[in-house]
């Protein structure tokens, strides 16, 4: 049994806000106070340290076909940031897309222990476990992408009744080992197969003739029939057009009041004032989440320097397409199921769309009331990397600063933003919600994101430093199950993570339709497509974690 | 599966692991040991599904029969002593890569794929300036338009006309498919889609000509030539006319076919003609690769490097270098002293010719030349589960184990002697 005593300890789901507790681990969990006298395998004094649970990224490309071209397209990505094996560590390389030992290293050392895979196409889901399966320490989960693939449109252009589409659900589910339902530019990527180059939330798709609406109906009703706790998880149409905010604001109102998830909300809040016909419209798009309980969103914060966007947004990928930096890019039609667009790209902070892009992130994450509904992602890695975590930290917990990186933007796009008139510096407490306590909840995941008895012990003790982005890069101690993995900044200990997954029940009857789209249309068979529990085994998962969802019944 | 009276046992819906297609619809039976399709095969899976496993093949050191362990210590004897090792993967599956790529960081190797050359005439071009791609499903159901360049597919992918572009059932082609060549028409095309293909006759050498050509036309370009590359103006604007007609357009070619020096400025712009094409319409590339597990080295290659491929740990990080760190190139200059060659799909590959000792991990049947240390190895997809990656590069297949052997996986056989290279006692 391991003590860790007298750190100030911040765990919002047990509404504990720095108090001073004790905490013991025993088999990789939190467990009650022991009986006096026991004696202890490890003791660490953790007098003035700050103590939270391990960190949750809701949205992280981590793994899987697009993330891979982006790593291959970027050898210039690499090379200044290779590294060699030690005795316990893999070598690897990378900064925007970096290896897959890189990755879950470098979260590991900034006191993240689980990461979700926010986009799997069904089809190309063994690749990206298998690359979630060599990326280390962290646990892994991914969203299945569903709402551009043939079978769903043409389910619903059938008028198919909704349990038809429950089950479908389902199966995807099952069938891709995944925890969530991922949608992206509903309709749209099919659309662009067809042509289309914009798709707008109550446009006919060209083909099918549903509407984003309809499929964004369809899926956020599905998810909630199978109590899948976490809410559909929407890229929402016409990113990064400005104007795009009543767009967004019509797929908040397309769930009907079910729970919902936007995602990377800052690619998604912005108008067409002013002379150069882009602005920010944080305020209209903070103030509906505000009102809207249902909703939850992620912010997909940018920062400024070297990235690569990497989406399954072809539609959008393609329109970005002319600003790649470096000059190179790649869009993908893949499989009857959805696409990927990877497209390099350099935010600069003298450059006035960008700056403001910036500003308009940092404006919701102020605006938003609740950090129980607002999570901290820059859309690894298509904002930023997620290396800058601690920087992006550091600029919502310290006025000041931000207001210093404020003055240093492109003078309009500073004019342009309310940003300077935000006071608002988040507590640690709240960066424990937004962090922590929120994405497990909203995940499903009962016995993370908290240190409870009966948690997972994914534990990160931090000093209390002035720097706060010093702080947050490489906290003094990081357990993981119970064990010290990372010590300010330096892996001591490796492991391979679990896999996070939900198995809602539903009607093996939809595989007789399936397997006749598959046996007609598809190039893998039927047989071939799931994904078995040993499979992902092999893949590189330590165990299978299946949350359960609660009200599910039928 | 079911078993059958013979005791041969069936398996229905099984991958087939042999080329990139990954056709898993095969229907094989089993007994003892031997492997036979019964339906859906081609050529190729006939011939490497059918021959004999060989399943009790013994590992060689010096050409002598050894143990399994002893093979493995010596192995790992070589690689200690080298200064510069190259490791190949001629033909394995995503743990054999695991392995090799663990290996070749613990003993500072390069690693190569036995096609690396046709395959960095790709790779180069994803990192000069990218494409917009397509993949099997998606041509099957909407491509109304395939053009050929420079390749014949069939012979290297048996059932591409069968299962991928032909005469079938699709989701959104209403009228004919048309098919057109920019080299040899094909003898063996089936009779509707030959009714309708045709050919222009230009050598792959010239690719690079025409297409740039067919991209000044389409920018509105007047070109005072009669014709390029052989091929009239006006047959080019007719091609040009074409392409821009279809409504789902897709340009393939297999980059082993286009082995001649800078294919890859050939490549780049036949993918750069495709880019232009979508300002207006839609049209994709559909590179073909995946055959001998080329595609399945560079995918984990690069999500555990993040280089696709000829990356060397001799400085103990990765290091990529397209051209430096091509195998074959080290073993022709003698710049490598020890060679790790891995074909676990196919026996017709051998390591290439070098004065500095092999180790040949090879499905029973390999010649391993004058290898210092054979261990045979079972192949995945018939001895083992294992994952491989399709042509398109984006569909990995889980494939079966249908036998037993008692030969250990290349993934297996290389872990040991990472064990042993280790543990030298």
């Amino acid at each position: 049994m391991i003590r860790l005593g007298g750190g100030r300890v911040y765990d919002p789901a047990n509404g504990i806000d720095g108090e001073v507790r004790d905490l013991f681990v025993h088999a990789g969990r939190i467990v009650a106070a022991p009986a006096p006298g026991t004696r202890f395998d490890r003791e660490i004094d953790l007098a003035g340290r700050m103590v939270m649970a391990g960190a949750i990224d809701v949205h992280t490309h981590i793994g899987g076909g697009k993330v891979n071209i982006a790593r291959a397209m970027l050898p210039e990505d690499h090379r200044d940031s290779a590294f060699a094996r030690t005795d316990i560590t893999r070598s690897g390389s990378g900064h925007a897309a970096p290896s897959t030992f890189a990755t879950g290293y470098r979260y590991a050392e900034m006191g993240y222990t689980a990461c979700f895979e926010p986009a799997i196409l069904p089809v190309n889901a063994r690749q990206a476990h298998m690359e979630m399966g060599d990326t280390p320490i962290v646990d892994k989960g991914g969203y299945a992408l569903l709402g551009n693939d043939d079978f769903l449109l043409r389910l619903l252009a059938a008028g198919a009744d909704q349990s038809l589409v429950n089950d479908y659900v389902a199966w995807t589910l099952h069938a891709t080992q995944c925890i969530g339902i991922k949608i992206v530019n509903p309709g749209g990527i099919s659309a662009f197969k067809f042509n289309a180059r914009k798709l707008d939330v109550d446009e006919p798709h060209p083909h099918y003739r549903v509407t984003p609406r309809a499929i964004l109906g369809a899926l956020t009703r599905a998810l909630h029939d199978l109590a899948v706790p976490f809410p559909l998880h929407v890229h929402a149409s016409n990113l990064g057009v400005p104007g795009n905010v009543d767009t967004t604001l019509a797929t908040m109102d397309a769930a009907g009041g079910l729970p919902i998830h936007l995602t990377h909300i800052q690619f998604h809040s912005y108008g067409t004032e002013g002379e150069r016909k882009f602005s920010s419209a944080a305020a209209r798009i903070a103030d509906a989440i505000n009102r809207h309980k249902n909703v939850s969103a992620d912010v997909g914060q940018i920062m400024f320097g070297q990235t690569v966007t990497a989406s399954g947004d072809t539609m959008a990928q393609f329109r970005n397409s002319r600003h790649a930096h470096p000059a190179k890019w790649v869009c993908m039609d893949i499989e009857c199921d959805a696409g990927c667009g990877v497209v390099p790209f350099r935010y600069r902070d003298s450059a006035f769309v960008n700056a403001l892009q910036w500003a308009i992130g940092l404006e919701l994450f102020l605006r938003v009331q609740d950090p129980w509904r607002l999570f901290l992602t820059t859309d690894h890695p298509n904002g930023a990397p997620f290396t800058s975590y601690p920087h992006l930290i550091r600029l919502l917990m310290d006025r000041d600063f931000r207001n210093r990186k404020l003055a240093e933007i492109h003078p309009e796009a500073a004019a342009h933003s309310e940003l300077a008139g935000l006071g608002r510096e988040y507590s640690l407490y709240e960066i424990a919600i937004m962090t922590r306590a929120a994405p497990a909840r909203s995940l499903g995941l009962t016995d993370r994101g908290h240190l409870g008895v009966g948690a997972a012990a994914d534990i990160i003790v931090y000093e209390d430093l002035p720097d706060l982005e010093q702080m947050f890069a490489a906290p003094e101690y990081v357990f993981k199950d119970g064990e010290l993995v990372a010590q300010r900044g330096r892996i001591v200990k490796t492991s391979r993570g679990a896999t996070h997954v939900v198995r809602p029940d539903f009607d093996r009857g939809i595989e007789k339709p399936l397997r006749d789209f598959f046996e007609r249309f598809h190039t893998i068979g039927f047989d071939n497509f799931a994904i078995s529990a040993d499979e992902l085994a092999e893949c590189g998962s330590r165990e299978t974690l299946v949350h359960p969802c609660p009200r599910n019944g039928r | 599966m079911s078993k059958q009276p013979t005791g041969a046992q069936e398996f229905i819906h099984v991958p087939c692991p042999f080329c990139g297609l990954l056709c898993d619809d095969l229907r094989i039976a089993v007994s003892e040991r031997a492997a036979t399709v019964v339906a859906n095969g081609c050529t190729k899976s006939r011939r490497l599904f059918n021959a004999s496993s060989r399943a009790d093949a013994t590992p060689l050191a010096n050409g002598k029969p050894v143990a399994l362990e002893v093979a493995a210590k010596k192995a790992a004897a070589i690689l200690r002593e080298a200064r510069q090792p190259v490791l190949i993967s001629a033909g394995t599956d995503v743990a054999g890569m695991r392995a090799l790529l663990e290996l070749a960081e613990r003993t500072g190797g390069i690693v190569d794929h036995n096609s690396g050359d046709a395959m960095m005439r790709n790779l180069l071009v994803l990192q000069d300036s990218g494409w917009i791609s397509t993949t099997l499903t998606e041509v099957r159901n909407r491509a109304d338009l395939l053009v050929v360049a420079g390749t014949d597919i069939s012979s290297r992918f048996p059932r591409f006309y069968e299962r991928i572009f032909g005469e079938f059932e699709s989701l959104f082609i209403t009228g004919e498919r048309d098919l057109c060549f920019l080299g040899a028409m094909p003898q063996d095309l089936p009779a509707p889609l030959k009714a309708r293909a045709t050919a222009v006759a230009v050598e792959p050498e010239r690719l690079g000509e025409v297409f740039g050509v067919l991209r000044s036309l389409l920018a509105g370009k007047t070109l005072n030539a009669k014709a390029v590359a052989g091929i009239a103006m006006p047959e080019l604007a007719a091609l040009l006319a074409r392409m821009q007609t279809a409504r789902y357009g897709v340009l393939t070619w297999t980059a082993a076919d286009l082995a001649f020096p800078n294919a890859e400025l050939a490549i780049r712009s036949m993918c750069e003609l495709v880019t232009a094409l979508n300002a207006s319409g839609r049209f994709a590339v559909l590179p073909l690769g995946g055959t001998d597990g080329d595609l399945t080295a560079a995918q984990v290659t690069t999500w555990q490097t993040g280089f696709p491929l000829r990356v060397s740990f001799a400085g103990g990080k990765p290091a990529y270098d397209p051209w430096q760190h091509s195998a074959r190139r080290l073993l022709e200059r003698h710049e490598a002293d020890a060679v790790v060659f891995v074909s676990a799909l196919d026996a017709a590959h051998s390591p290439p010719e070098s004065e500095a000792p092999a180790i040949v991990l090879g499905r029973p049947g390999t010649n391993p030349g004058d290898a210092s240390v054979f261990i045979p190895v079972a192949t995945p997809g018939l001895h083992h589960a294992g994952h491989l990656f399709r042509a398109d590069n984006v569909v990995a297949i889980g494939v079966r184990k249908l036998t037993e052997s008692a030969m250990p996986s290349a993934g297996q056989a290389l872990q040991m002697i990472l064990g042993a290279t280790e543990n030298p006692l």
